[in-house]
C-alpha cells in the first residue's frame, strides 16, 4: 500500500516536471494526475489533460494562429494519419500548402489547403480569404464529450473515435496570436512542495511500520 | 533514470537555446533590414504507464492512462518576416523595401543572395552595390557624370547629369519573393539565400504583385522590439529557473527513496 502511495507521488512529480518543461510550448496543456482509490483499498495514479484556454499572445504574423475554445485543427502527417493541434506558427510550404511548424498539411474542408498568392486573412469562424476573397475554410473538430484525447508529441494529439466537426459558431479562431502554454507555474511550485511533503511523510510511516515490525518480531519471541 | 529529472533538465536546456535566439535578436535591434527570430518548442513522446484496465468490482469501472511526458525540445527557429520601421536618412542612395520583396545580389560564387538592407553604393565601376560590396543584381551602371540620382517607387533608377537636369533611365531593380520567407537561409551580412523550404524565388517589380514599394532616402531598421524581447528574456530566465527547482526536487525525492534502505 505504501509503496503503491509512493509510486503515485512519483508519477506526480514526473507530470510536473514535464509540465514545468513545457512552461513555454504554445498551445501546451497541462497533464494532471490525480489518485484513485479503489474498492479493495488499493491506489491508482489516473491522469488527465488539463484542456482549459492558455492565454493568448499577439503576435502579428499573420499564420500564427490560436484557438479560443475547446477544439482542435486537424492535420495530416506524411504517413496520411490525422492528428490534432492546438493552432501555432503556421507557414506556407514552397509549393503554397499552408503547413504546421512540423511541415504537416493542415486540412481544410476538402483535404490540404493550397493559398493562393495575396494577402491571407482567416476569420474567426475558420474562414480562409485572400485579398477578401474565401476560398476554403479550417477543419475544426472536438472531442466527444468525456472522450479522453492522448497525447503523441510534437504538440500532437490523436483524435478520438468519437470526434464532432464545429460549426462556424463553435469556436473563435485568433489570427496574429499564439496560444501560451497553460501550465501554472506558481501553482506547480506549490505543488512540488507538496510532492515532497508527502513523500517524506509516507516514506516515515514505512520506517516506522518497519521499525514495529522488527520490534515485534523481537518482543514476541522474548515473552515465551 | 528518472523522468522526472530527464523532463526537467531538457526544460533547461530548452530555455537556454531560447535566451540565445533572444540575445541575437538584441544584439541586431540596430541592424538594418534584420529580421528577428523566434523559438518553438513541442512535447516529445509519452510513455504510456498503465494502459486503460478495468477495474474490478461492481460497475467494472476503466482508468484512462497515465501518460508520462519527456520533456520538451526545440522545434524551430522560426525568422519572422514581418515589416521593420522606416527610417528617414535623406540619403539618396539609401533605400527601403515596404512589402515582401528582397533586392537580389550577386554573392562571390556566382550565385544569388537577397537582402533587404538597401544602403547601396556605387561602385569603381560604377555599378550600384550593397554596403558589403555585394552587385545588385541586374547591374545597373551609373554614369560618371551623374549629378542626381532617384529612384522611383516603382524602382526605377533615373539619373541627370551636370548638363542636363532631365532624368534619364538607367536601369530598374528588379525584386524576388518569396512563398516562404521563413526558409529562406541566412548567411550573416544582412544576406540570405533560397533553399529547399523557402522555394524558387518569384522575381517581379516593385509596386507590381505583392513585391511592395521602393521608398528612397530611407532604410527599414530592424524589426526586432527591445521591450518584446527583455520580457521574452525574463520569461525565459523565470522557466529556466523553475525547471532547475523541478531537478532540484526530482533530485530529493531519490535522496528520500534512497533514505528507505537503512
Amino acid at each position: 500500500m505504501s509503496a503503491r502511495a509512493l509510486r503515485y507521488w512519483e508519477q506526480r512529480q514526473a507530470a510536473m516536471s514535464n509540465n514545468l518543461a513545457n512552461v513555454e510550448t504554445a498551445g501546451f496543456k497541462a497533464e494532471r494526475v490525480f489518485a484513485r482509490l479503489l474498492a479493495d483499498g488499493d491506489l491508482v495514479a489516473v491522469s488527465q489533460a488539463d484542456h482549459a484556454e492558455g492565454s493568448l499572445t499577439p503576435t502579428g504574423r499573420e499564420l500564427d494562429i490560436a484557438l479560443g475554445g475547446r477544439g482542435f485543427l486537424v492535420v495530416e502527417t506524411p504517413e496520411g494519419e490525422e492528428r490534432w493541434i492546438r493552432g501555432g506558427a503556421l507557414s506556407l510550404s514552397p509549393d503554397g500548402m499552408l503547413v504546421d511548424m512540423g511541415g504537416r498539411a493542415v486540412l481544410g474542408e476538402a483535404g490540404p489547403i493550397v493559398v493562393p498568392p495575396g494577402q491571407i486573412e482567416i476569420t474567426a469562424a475558420g474562414e480562409l480569404r485572400v485579398d477578401g476573397e474565401p476560398f476554403d475554410r479550417l477543419r475544426l473538430e472536438r472531442p466527444g464529450d468525456a472522450e479522453v484525447v492522448e497525447r503523441r508529441g510534437a504538440n500532437l494529439w490523436l483524435p478520438t473515435g468519437l470526434k464532432t466537426p464545429l460549426g462556424p459558431d463553435e469556436i473563435q479562431v485568433r489570427q496574429g496570436h499564439l496560444e501560451e502554454s497553460n501550465v501554472d507555474p506558481v501553482g506547480s511550485l506549490v505543488e512540488m512542495i507538496e510532492i515532497q511533503r508527502a513523500y517524506t511523510a509516507i516514506q516515515r510511516s514505512m520506517q516506522t511500520e518497519d521499525a514495529m515490525m522488527q520490534s515485534i518480531a523481537s518482543e514476541i519471541g522474548r515473552i515465551g | 533514470m528518472d523522468p522526472a529529472l530527464r523532463a526537467a533538465a531538457t526544460g533547461m536546456q530548452a530555455q537556454q537555446t531560447r535566451v540565445e535566439v533572444i540575445s541575437n535578436n538584441l544584439a541586431n535591434v540596430n541592424t538594418t533590414g534584420f529580421k528577428r527570430s523566434r523559438a518553438h518548442f513541442e512535447d516529445l513522446l509519452y510513455q504510456t504507464r498503465q494502459g486503460a484496465q478495468a477495474i474490478d468490482g461492481a460497475d467494472s469501472e476503466t482508468t484512462g492512462a497515465v501518460q508520462i511526458g519527456r520533456g520538451t525540445r526545440l522545434s524551430a527557429v522560426q525568422r519572422v518576416h514581418n515589416q521593420g520601421g522606416v527610417e528617414q536618412t535623406g540619403r539618396a542612395l539609401d533605400l527601403a523595401i515596404e512589402g515582401e520583396g528582397f533586392f537580389q545580389v550577386e554573392l562571390p560564387d556566382g550565385t544569388i543572395g537577397y537582402t533587404r538592407d538597401g544602403s547601396l553604393e556605387i561602385s569603381d565601376q560604377g555599378t550600384l552595390v550593397t554596403s558589403g560590396g555585394y552587385t545588385i543584381v541586374p547591374g545597373i551602371a551609373i554614369p560618371t557624370d551623374s549629378a542626381e540620382l532617384t529612384v522611383s517607387r516603382t524602382g526605377v533608377v533615373s539619373v541627370s547629369t551636370v548638363g542636363d537636369a532631365r532624368p534619364l533611365e538607367v536601369g530598374r531593380l528588379e525584386m524576388a519573393r518569396f512563398t516562404n520567407p521563413s526558409g529562406l537561409r541566412a548567411m550573416g551580412e544582412n544576406l540570405y539565400t533560397a533553399t529547399g523550404a523557402s522555394g524558387e524565388p518569384l522575381l517581379g517589380f516593385a509596386q507590381e504583385g505583392g513585391f511592395g514599394r521602393v521608398l528612397q532616402g530611407s532604410l527599414e531598421g530592424s524589426n526586432v522590439e527591445i521591450v518584446q524581447e527583455m520580457v521574452d528574456m525574463i520569461t525565459a530566465m523565470r522557466a529556466y529557473e523553475i525547471n532547475s527547482k523541478a531537478v532540484q526536487s526530482a533530485e530529493e525525492l531519490s535522496e528520500i527513496a534512497n533514505s528507505l534502505v537503512r
